[in-house]
């Protein structure tokens, strides 16, 4: 038997896994349901339906949801917090700041480690890392011992200025170690070595919180997966888009958090190469939400800080604009005026037409009004019952005076606009042009309006990769091992030398292929990107900027200019007088594991693909014959024509009118949309 | 196609949308962190009758000041014609409200020769050529406070006026950083210009122009209900701020709201008469603060258009602190707008009982430093006080957060401010007992200390509820009161509220308490489990416990005597009634 490489991603309904067969490039698909009791079964279950023996298993990827349910459910670990005298409440202030305007009821998020656990230590650091007050001995070791009786499964520890100088936190990690053994210890210098109290606070406390939970679900999954025949170690995705094995994963496991969805950018990044196009838009779009991410330049565009319910975390993300606008989202009045979203019917009861009980008009039911999605699929036993999406969309038709076929195109219309908004933000705000890109949509119901939003945006391609339903599982096959290195290096550049930052990056590069050697890439696999937080001299923002691979006196001196430049394309403006100074110096260690190349023999024959069937699907108002093909009968240099529609298990196609579609070489399907530009 | 349901709304989604897209380029153009890391700004689209069309969120306080400006540049240019590319900007306080700092830029749109809207911004300017480095608080006429100017052409068919620019530049002490926030509010206003014609051109004109009009009465109506359900009546309020910065005398703000049928008036008529000290409103910025209290009740989480505010209307006579006339000072209108702010709400608290918080401080406080960094630049740095909010009617106030006005205005990290400016921060903590006792408890004020370490800075203190607590409601108890301690422990010891660029010199620390916030509901009937989870968090003291909440302890740490405490309780009870 062959051997082959999994990859399993865990959601709140099913667990998806996908086999792709080493040698002859075969990809295999399976949808269990998952188990929320213990996340791990369903792993097991789901394999040993896909698979005749683990041990065939070369290759193990993971995208967890552990840590993030634990944060999202409060079920975190009992946590102390260890803070510099006189900043106890750093944490619980932050940054005083209100995002919700006019709301005179707004409440902070409830802290995850309470204030009587937070405990204040004597000493000081300054901000260029000297010592103002050295930490007494006898009162760290009492500290110690209090938190050993404390009961505490976990303790976040983070001292004013350690990311110049962590030799405190250093100091109460090794006086934890010593006098509360057991207990997981987490410091901020090592979570996140970056400026700023609160950020940091959060982001240590965030990562004690799951801390504990992470390492425990890892471990036990390790077992399992050894006990279970599996030869290969375990590998986890994580929210920087790159992964690490299990053993790197119980040492960082805020780097877990936003671990699922990460995969469908991933998966774009693979499509690159199929598609000959590195400017991509990844679009998910599942039940409540709908998330996007860009591939720029052949990169996934990643953010440094993100928050995640009002929590700030630093650590590299991918990043990710999520609007509440997906398939249950409910259409409603307000002062006569229609509004859809961002109230969502849930899993339960879902949709009208789910007949589990729901009664307000969702999306999904507008689809199915409009002959988008089927009332019983070609293949599958799913049924839709139509009399209730109809129903549901009775009273709001009849106050505003619209048909129910005019209303369902209309609650479409606007979730498609709301939706286009958001890749603006994404996009046009920072100054990036959607139209240089190709739409990747996958999830649920990414294709279902893909279409749509790339004509609103002029976006002349749509893609819909092969079993979108299961993508981001899909993309953790095709993702390398990486690492993020960070140290604050507060010097203006004329102040500072190309031998400086080398050191300086010299030595994240050194730790960065210690920790690969650790996980067991090889130094001819090791790659590392290095780049500089640089900003203009008293501004806070900083654009990161690509360093060469060395750097010589020539290449330190054109670095202003290359700052320039990128403030030119970002901003629109630049000051070239003005001088510059560097913020944080940062390392990407990759290890490059080895992958199936997949190769298409040439360009495919091209021919006309025929539906299985016809019917009638609304547009612009019009109910149009269309033809509905299945996705397995469509093969490689397939061509049909809009109006169709292209069903599959858990997803479904829209082709509009006018809109031609062929299926690539790699099986995905390529919608040329054409665009005002053309 | 006609105005259906469905192009409008995706109108108002878009039309907030070229707004968002606008604010973000000011944003990360912008040169100073007070505007892009404190969002002390506001950027709003204009139909050509200066009514909003989509605005973004920036600081509450400018919710309504941006529609006075727009149309203070249409009055004023009209007949020397307004053109395609003209920028024009305007700071003066009694035509636009707030301080001289905050400078509204507003640029025209067109299409087809056709003007069809504005675009506008507004953001403050660090210095403005005031008689102290940033702002002062002992002004006393509105030419101390810097360059005045009133509708001006700074582009001209999209030549920069190079002469005015120049002006500009020539009379701040940071004339890079004017001129870079300027040129960030520039290229805003002319993004927002592109988007708009591009919307425009899209939807049709005539469509976008019937769309909004529905969109207009959609927003009346609902606001007109709202006022509708509050019970008809006349509510009234009045409160005093500690002083005016001249002199140590109070001001008096009084607040009289009538409603009457789907019709919200707020006569301010009983409020001091403009006061020497510079604690004085333009008549816009007063309506623009009126305008802020009526959101925070009407119909809070909907997008603000122009259709809202037309069930508002405001009367305060000219020569009091809310019709301010030349030459009054206004560095510190924000107080007075905040104190107004909170007393409409504590007014309609009798009509809508039960949907309005406890009073809190939300009279803006600063702490803000100046002094010349080792380079011997200038630099001025402060940021928004968070104080304790009072109590809401079913959860205790949040503690420690920035007032109503300021929205999200962030604090400023000490290892930032330790980095970049000679300081040291000693602590930033909450000051516990300082949150009014109630069934639910008001928020903790907030104590920052610091000192200076290099020579040659100063310190600006504008502290308010010196005096006045936030107030408790229904029983509960006032919140602590704010005040500032120099040289603590020292030779020089003593308290301080409000000072003008006093020098900080190298060792003394200054301790500034923020005030807490009112309690709401009687303190004895606070749940027994909220008062020992308070202590064992270190909100409440034990003391204030048995004190205040009439909590008797038993024997062991955390062991209430159930018995006694209700004895207690009880007692507490009658005393009040």
């Amino acid at each position: 038997m062959s051997s082959v490489r999994v990859a399993v991603d865990i959601g709140g309904t099913f667990t998806d896994i996908v086999v792709l067969d080493s040698v002859d490039g075969t990809t295999k698909v399976e949808k269990v349901l998952s188990t929320p009791d213990d996340l791990s079964r369903g792993i097991f279950e789901g394999l040993e339906q896909a698979l005749p023996s683990n041990a065939s298993i070369e290759f193990f990827v993971h995208g967890t949801t552990a840590g993030l349910n634990a944060f999202l459910e409060r079920k975190g670990a009992h946590a102390a917090l260890i803070t510099t005298l006189g900043f106890r409440d750093v944490y619980e202030i932050a940054r005083a700041n209100r995002p919700d305007m006019y709301n005179l009821f707004y409440r902070k998020p409830t802290p995850l480690i309470r204030r009587r656990h937070i405990f204040e230590l004597k000493e000081r650091m300054l901000y260029n890392g000297e010592v103002l007050t050295d930490i007494d001995d006898d009162a760290l070791i009492e500290l110690a011992k209090k938190i050993a009786e404390g009961d505490y499964d976990s303790v976040a520890v983070c001292l004013l200025h350690s990311y110049v100088n962590p030799d405190h936190e250093l100091r109460v990690g090794e006086a934890l170690l010593e006098h509360a053994p057991g207990v997981s210890v987490s410091l901020s210098h090592q979570v996140a070595r970056e400026w700023r109290e609160y950020e940091r606070t959060s982001t240590t406390a965030l990562n004690a919180y799951v801390a504990p939970i992470v390492v425990n679900y890892l471990s036990q999954l390790e077992k399992k997966a050894q006990s279970s025949g599996m030869q290969s170690g375990v590998h986890i995705m994580q929210s920087n888009g790159g992964i690490m094995t299990s053993a790197a994963a119980r040492e960082r496991p805020v780097q877990t958090l936003f671990s699922g969805p990460v995969g469908g950018t991933m998966g774009g990044m693979s499509l690159q190469s199929q598609l000959e196009q590195d400017h991509l838009l990844c679009i998910d779009m599942g039940g409540t939400s709908f998330d996007v991410s860009l591939i720029v330049d052949g990169s996934a565009d990643l953010t440094l800080e993100t928050e995640l319910e009002g929590f700030t975390v630093l650590a590299p993300v991918v990043n990710m604009h999520t609007i509440g606008a997906g398939g249950g989202s409910v259409a409603w009045l307000e002062a006569g005026g229609l509004r859809v979203g961002p109230q969502s019917a849930g899993a339960r009861p879902g949709p009208a037409c789910y007949g589990q009980g729901g009664t307000d008009p969702t999306v999904t039911d507008a689809n199915l009004v409009l002959g988008r999605i089927p009332e019983k699929f070609l293949s599958g036993d799913m049924r839709l019952d139509l009399a209730a999406a109809q129903g549901s969309l009775v009273d709001l038709s009849k106050s505003l005076g619209l048909s129910s076929e005019a209303l369902a195109e209309g609650i479409v219309d606007i979730v498609n606009a709301k939706m286009a908004n958001a890749i603006r933000a994404l996009t046009v705000e920072r100054g990036i042009d959607p139209r240089q890109f190709t739409v990747v949509a996958y999830g649920g119901a990414g294709p279902l309006h893909a279409v749509f939003l790339a004509k609103e945006l002029s976006i002349p391609t749509v893609v819909v990769p092969y079993a979108p339903g299961t993508f981001s599982a899909w993309g953790m096959l095709h993702t390398d091992i990486k690492h993020d290195f960070v140290r604050s290096f507060f010097y203006k550049v004329a102040e500072t030398s190309a031998e400086a930052v080398e050191t300086v990056l010299g030595e994240l590069i050194s730790e960065g292929s210690e920790t690969l050697l650790g996980e067991g890439v090889s130094n001819e696999r090791m790659r590392f990107r290095r780049t500089a937080d640089v900003r203009y001299v008293g501004q806070e923002y900083f654009l990161n900027i690509e360093l060469p691979d060395s750097i010589d006196e020539t290449s330190f001196a054109s670095l202003p200019e290359k700052f320039h430049d990128a403030y030119l394309t970002r901003y629109g403006h630049s000051n070239p007088e003005e001088s510059i100074e560097f913020v944080n110096l940062r390392v990407s260690a990759v290890g490059e594991l080895p992958r199936h190349t997949e190769d298409s023999s040439g360009k495919p024959k091209s021919r006309q693909a025929s539906p299985r069937t016809t019917r009638q699907v609304i547009f612009e108002g019009n109910a149009v014959e269309s033809g509905v093909y299945d996705r397995s009968d469509l093969k490689p240099g397939d061509r049909f024509d809009g109006p169709a529609i292209v069903e599959e298990l858990s997803c479904t196609t829209v082709v509009p009118p006018l809109v031609e579609a062929l299926v690539d070489a790699y099986g995905n399907i390529v919608i040329r949309v054409g665009s005002n530009q053309e | 196609m006609s105005t259906d349901p469905i192009t409008m709304e995706i109108v108002r989604n878009g039309l907030n949308a070229i707004a968002e897209e606008m604010n973000a380029n000011l944003a990360r153009s912008a040169f100073s962190p007070i505007i892009y890391e404190m969002k002390d700004c506001s950027v709003a689209i204009f139909n050509e009758d200066c009514d909003l069309l989509g605005q973004a969120p920036g600081l509450p306080i400018f919710l309504g000041a941006l529609a006075p400006a727009v149309r203070a540049v249409k009055e004023h240019f009209s007949k020397s014609g307004i053109q395609e590319g003209d920028i024009y900007a305007l700071n003066d306080p009694y035509l636009v409200g707030s301080h001289l700092n905050d400078v509204t830029v507003v640029s025209p749109v067109f299409i087809d020769d056709e003007l069809v809207g504005f675009t506008a911004n507004k953001a403050h300017w660090l210095d403005m050529g005031s008689k102290d480095a940033g702002v002062s608080v002992d002004t006393t006429e509105v030419y101390q406070e810097g360059l005045r100017f009133g509708p001006i052409r700074l582009y001209d068919k999209g030549e920069a006026q190079d002469d005015i620019l120049d002006i500009l530049a020539r009379n701040s002490r940071l004339p890079l950083s004017i001129l870079g926030d300027l040129h960030a509010q520039v290229a805003a206003c002319r993004s927002g210009e592109r988007r708009y014609q591009e919307f425009l051109s899209a939807f049709g004109l005539d469509m976008v122009r019937e769309c909004t009009k529905e969109i207009f009465r959609q927003a009346e109506a609902s606001d007109r209900a709202f006022v509708k359900s509050i019970p008809d009546g006349v509510y009234s309020a009045e409160g005093y701020m500690d002083s005016d910065g001249s002199d140590e005398e109070p001001v008096k703000i009084a607040v009289e709201v009538t409603i009457r049928d789907t019709e919200m008036h707020l006569d301010l008529s009983g409020s001091s008469l403009q006061r020497k000290g510079c604690t004085n409103c333009g008549i816009a910025q007063t309506i623009s603060a009126a305008q802020l209290a009526y959101k925070f009740i009407v119909n809070p989480e909907q997008t603000p258009n122009g259709g809202n505010f037309r069930a508002l209307s405001v009367t305060a006579p000219e020569g009091t602190i809310f019709a301010a006339q030349e030459p009054a000072a206004c560095d510190f209108y924000a107080s007075p707008s905040g104190l107004m702010i909170e007393l409409t709400l504590k007014a309609l608290s009798e009509a809508i009982v039960g949907r309005i918080p406890a009073g809190g401080p939300h009279d803006q406080m600063n702490f803000i430093v100046a002094g010349r960094d080792e380079n011997g630049t200038l630099f001025i740095t402060g940021e928004a006080s968070a104080v304790g909010w009072g109590a809401l009617p079913d959860a205790d106030g949040p503690n420690a957060t920035v007032c109503y006005m300021a929205g999200d205005l962030k604090n400023l990290p000490a290892e930032v401010e330790e980095a970049k400016f000679p300081l040291r921060v000693n602590c930033r903590t909450l000051e516990e007992d300082s949150g009014g006792a109630g069934r639910f408890r008001g928020g903790l004020a907030m104590i920052k200390e610091y000192e200076a370490v290099a020579p040659g800075v100063s310190l600006l203190l504008w502290l308010e509820r010196t005096v006045t607590p936030g107030w408790g409601v229904a029983g509960g108890k006032d919140g602590q009161t704010a005040r500032c301690i120099w040289d603590l422990g020292g030779t020089e010891e003593r308290t301080m509220t409000k000072a003008n660029h006093f020098a900080l010199p190298v060792g003394k620390a200054i301790r500034c308490h923020t005030a807490g916030g009112g309690g709401y509901g009687p303190p004895w009937e606070r749940d027994i489990q909220g008062i020992i989870d308070d202590v064992l968090d270190g909100y409440v003291t034990r003391q204030a416990a048995e004190v205040e909440y009439g909590v008797r302890w038993g024997e062991g740490r955390m062991i209430v005597d159930e018995h006694a405490t209700k004895e207690a309780r009880s007692t507490l009870a009658k005393s009040y009634s």
